[in-house]
């Protein structure tokens, strides 16, 4: 009796707080991504899906970009989680799929594989076992945005090689406007930064040369490369290291410096916060003329191995596969689809993919971002001193190639 | 006969005294601790654990490069929060406290006052002194230029990165070891400050020879929980400096590292739960050595004082 | 006495000073939410040109703002009582009774202190799902009573033991019961530090975001700052609407303090020894 009188009290108790547990209704999939400020893109592509599958409501949750790993890490571990999650690619991938977290896909249960391109399905693979964990969402491509009117007011001509960028920006700068909108102060934007001055100066032969165990990040290629990205203070921000990431955007989107060096995912924030900002995506410059774009994949769509909801959630997914949804996410996303079929009816994006044809890897992200210390951190840490002058470039390239040498074996030999 | 009974009486009233605590704390922080400290003794693929690798983890953090260096670095500038939250946040404290025991007038508003950054969350005060110390937009640098001085980007050059997050925190926290010490001050009596005043005894030797000594279980309190604080600093520094310690590591402190391994940085890290937890059990044994003498030592002081 | 004026007046401006710079930042936290975002960039510390509300209505109407709200009253408040009750008793304990396992009892709590509790959140969460307190509100309260009485333990019983024994020693002849002695004198006495323990375990549970955002999914049971930090990020490049939700986040908690402020100082003052 007592005890029985205990469990009801206990119940009622519970139930005053709220259980949540198998509270999800059927036919919901249950969504989670780091991507916030896409929550309204999400939300109306999410209808035209409920739309094709009458039955299927799909609920978007948003957390912090900072604390997404955690979130996620931690709910997959205790056995739950969303669905249907967004993942990112490459070493990020890894280390949700090593553990047996997400559901592998092949044309089987996902026939709509078949749109991707090769490299976006090597993108979000397991390289242990070769299989595919998510659909890849986009590519992105690394180079410099400018605002045209900026450069037209200053009189000044869009530059192509280095010569002319630097006397472009000497050219803006003497008309009171910040030639590059970029500061050094989020590590992240460093290793962007990196990769979009540096890469035309290395060329793809160093990137395989790397690859093939013939060259490390000592090479005098990679510290003279490097070491150009120190002529571009001059131009930067008054007290660029202390700018973050979030005032570089300010400064470009509000028409206070002329060039945001950054990623074609910069396109779409910058509309939407001054849709008068006249801009163009230009390739870096090289040597001699325009150098190479840096390119790469960052997200994809995976199932959750423990989700309730499997036939609903593989539904969801193969539809983030077809070109209906593709296209639709590309042109409000502002992205270009990883589907080599669909196109981007935006004239700057449209440029962008043509940029794509002749692109080098983002080095660190696309090769170097399987185990710890990963290349991107000590890349980043190295830029930031070299840039606010307490590391040369020589030295920045040995800690690199230091790090990596951990469990690259092609560098521990020296 | 009623001896031994009241024995057993007060042995179950002690017990039930402690029983929800311990219960809570048990249920909530020692068995998940103990399970996640587990981890510290793995090696791990991606996120599941891998296989037992005994104290491979804790050797790689100490005696590895590059990892060896990050954690002395970091021990460093948890060392430098240490003595620099001491002398700033708590000095000034005390002085305010002094202030404010006076009782001058305005002494309640300036009371409220003190204390009202301590309720603001680290995410605004973080965010805030972000934009006051901003090298473009800040009006830190715009003041100092009025006097003309051509202020740093403060966050951003590895020599005063560390100092202005230290001096945030303080800004932050200063009202609440003030309230402490005041509490403490105001425990001594209005008759043993006017004897010493009678005595010729000015302000300074008041401070120093009559309240010092008296406020010592304030100071212990306030001693214990800076030092505590200091070596686990993590959210400040990880709003203002990122989970990295920008720039360069310059603001690196043992829980964001530890935090940066266990569950990698958003942008560029990779999550190794077994590094992560061995850190986490090489801060705790430290803490628990050095703040167990500490406190053995201020306890006596306390007494002999 | 001219000495003395002296003195005074630089204490005085010491005070003065001291509110300036504490006032300033939380002044201009303020009057950022009531700007655009280009206002905030252009002129960064002057008055807004116009009291501009819309940032704060967006804030009002996109998110579940009452429900957040709430949700945190509930669980801030029972947390910090539950503490309270806990930690009083505890402490009262190991300050007032000798028996053999105090020491080890008293460093059972302060190791409490020590530990990074972010870095268990996977055990955590294994362990409120196994006993069916994930996504609920009464899961946080007791992660974060647990939190709070290493600290509260430790405040309270530095306090306690430091009373005076002659009360107490009084009432026990006069064959109070312990329970009462407990109730009546000390509590009373060690209003200081229920006070100081209540506002330093109050901020923090409040304005905690991380463990909402790792155990709570349901819209319903979200905190304030939970739900904040997630629209705050739909907007990260609007800093009028960021501050507006700053603000927001932080007005309640910051009412609460100045309302209670007498009550709250007094509070403090009253536990001297007369």
């Amino acid at each position: 009796m007592v005890k029985q009188r205990m469990q009801r009290l206990a119940l009622m108790a519970t139930a005053a707080w709220g259980m949540a547990l198998g509270a999800a209704q059927a036919g919901e999939v249950t969504f989670w991504t780091w991507r916030q400020e896409d929550k309204a893109v999400y939300t109306d592509l999410f209808a035209d899906f409920t739309k094709a599958n009458p039955g299927i409501t799909v609920k978007f949750e948003a957390f912090p970009n900072e604390n997404y790993n955690t979130i996620v890490s931690t709910a997959l571990a205790g056995g739950k989680g969303a669905d249907v999650l967004h993942v990112r690619a490459y070493g990020g991938l890894e280390a949700l799929a090593k553990a047996n977290y997400l559901v592998p896909l092949s044309t089987t249960n996902v026939p709509e594989l078949k749109n991707l391109p090769a490299d976006a399905l090597g993108s979000e693979s397991l390289r242990a076992d070769g299989k595919v964990y998510a659909v890849s969402l986009a590519g992105q491509t690394l180079g410099i945005l400018i605002n045209k009117d900026l450069f037209a007011k200053a009189g000044v001509a869009v530059p192509t090689d280095w010569a002319s960028f630097i006397a472009a920006s000497k050219a803006l700068k003497a008309k009171n406007i910040t030639p590059i909108a970029n500061g050094t102060a989020t590590p992240w934007m460093d290793a962007v930064f990196h990769s979009v001055f540096a890469n035309p100066f290395l060329g793809p032969q160093f990137v395989a040369d790397v690859l093939a165990g013939k060259a490390t990040f000592e090479d005098k290629r990679f510290v003279d490369a490097t070491a150009k990205l120190l002529e571009l203070r001059d131009f930067m921000p008054a007290g660029f290291t202390g700018v973050d990431y979030a005032t570089s955007q300010q400064l470009f989107s509000t028409g206070r410096a002329a060039m945001f060096v950054g990623g074609s995912f910069e396109i779409g924030p910058f509309r939407r916060a001054n849709p008068k900002l006249n801009m163009d995506f230009i390739a870096p410059p090289g040597p001699k003329g325009a150098g190479l774009v840096s390119r790469f994949f960052d997200s994809g769509f995976a199932i959750n191995a423990k989700s309730e909801h499997q036939a609903d959630a593989t539904k969801l997914v193969r539809w983030l596969a077809t070109p209906a949804f593709a296209a639709k996410a590309a042109e409000k996303l502002g992205n270009i689809s990883s589907l080599s079929s669909v196109t981007n009816p935006d004239p700057l994006l449209g440029k962008v993919a043509k940029l794509n044809a002749t692109a080098m890897p983002y080095i660190m992200l696309v090769h170097f971002r399987y185990e710890a210390p990963t290349g991107s951190d000590l890349l980043q840490d190295g830029v930031q001193k070299m840039m606010a002058g307490t590391m040369t470039a020589a030295e920045v390239g040995a800690t690199v190639t230091q790090g990596i040498a951990k469990y690259y074996v092609p560098f521990q030999k020296k | 006969m009623a001896r031994p009974k009241r024995r057993w009486q007060r042995g179950v009233w002690i017990a039930l005294l402690l029983a929800p605590a311990l219960l809570v704390m048990t249920a909530f922080v020692t068995l998940p601790l103990l399970a996640a400290l587990r981890y510290a003794f793995y090696s791990f693929n991606g996120l599941a654990p891998a296989g037992f690798v005994g104290f491979a983890n804790f050797a790689t953090i100490l005696f590895e490069a590059p990892y060896s260096g990050w954690t002395l670095r970091a021990l460093g500038h948890n060392m430098i929060v240490f003595v620099a939250l001491m002398l700033l946040q708590n000095g000034l404290a005390y002085l305010i406290a002094f202030a404010l025991l006076k009782t001058l007038p305005g002494h309640r508003i300036h009371q409220v006052i003190v204390f009202l950054p301590v309720v603001l969350s680290a995410v605004i005060v973080g965010f805030l002194w972000k934009l006051m110390l901003h090298p473009m937009f800040g009006v830190v640098n715009a003041a100092l230029a009025l006097i003309g001085i051509d202020g740093p980007p403060w966050l951003g050059n590895e020599d005063t990165a560390l100092g202005a997050i230290i001096f945030t925190n303080a800004w932050h926290w200063v009202g609440f070891p003030a309230l402490i010490f005041l509490a403490g001050m105001q425990r001594i009596g209005a008759e043993t400050m006017e004897a010493a005043r009678l005595d010729g005894a000015g302000d300074w030797v008041l401070l120093r020879q009559i309240i010092w000594p008296l406020v010592a279980p304030a100071t212990t309190i306030v001693f214990t929980l800076t030092f505590i604080g200091s070596f686990n600093w993590f959210e400040l520094p990880y709003v203002m400096a990122g989970a990295t310690g920008s720039p360069g590591g310059a603001t690196d402190v043992l829980g964001l590292y530890a935090y940066r391994m266990a569950f990698g940085s958003a942008t560029a890290g990779l999550q190794d739960f077994g590094r992560g937890s061995a850190l986490a059990v090489l801060m705790f044994l430290f803490l628990a050595v050095v703040s167990g003498l500490a406190l053995r030592i201020l306890r006596r002081r306390e007494i002999e004082l | 006495m001219r000495g003395e004026g002296v003195k005074n007046t630089a204490i005085q401006l010491l005070l003065a000073v001291n509110a300036l710079v504490m006032l300033f930042p939380i002044a201009l936290m303020v009057l950022s939410a009531f700007k655009s975002n280009a206002e905030i960039f252009d002129s960064p510390f002057t008055l807004p040109e116009t009291l501009d509300f819309s940032n704060l209505l967006h804030v009002w109407s996109d998110t579940e703002f009452v429900q957040y709200l709430l949700n945190s009253l509930v669980i801030t408040t029972s947390a910090v009582l539950l503490i309270l009750l806990a930690g009083t008793l505890a402490a009262y304990a190991l300050a007032r009774y000798t028996f053999p396992l105090n020491a080890s009892l008293y460093l059972f709590f302060l190791a409490g202190l020590m530990v990074p509790l972010k870095l268990a959140v996977i055990p955590l969460f294994v362990e409120l799902d196994t006993i069916g307190l994930l996504d609920t509100r009464l899961g946080l309260v007791l992660i974060y009573v647990a939190m709070g009485l290493p600290s509260g333990v430790f405040i309270m019983t530095g306090f306690l033991r430091n009373l005076p024994g002659e009360l107490e020693e009084a009432a026990r002849i006069e064959g109070a019961s312990e329970g009462r002695i407990l109730a009546q004198i000390m509590v009373p006495l060690a209003r200081p530090a229920l006070v100081i323990v209540a506002i330093q375990n109050a901020v923090p549970i409040w304005n905690d975001f991380f463990f909402p955002l790792v155990f709570i999914t349901t819209d319903a049971r979200k905190t304030l700052p939970q739900g904040l930090t997630v629209f705050m990020g739909e907007y990260s490049t609007d800093w009028g609407v960021l501050f507006a939700g700053l603000m927001l986040a932080a007005l309640p908690i910051t009412l609460v303090y100045i309302l209670l402020s007498k009550q709250f100082i007094a509070g403090m003052t009253q536990g001297a020894v007369k």
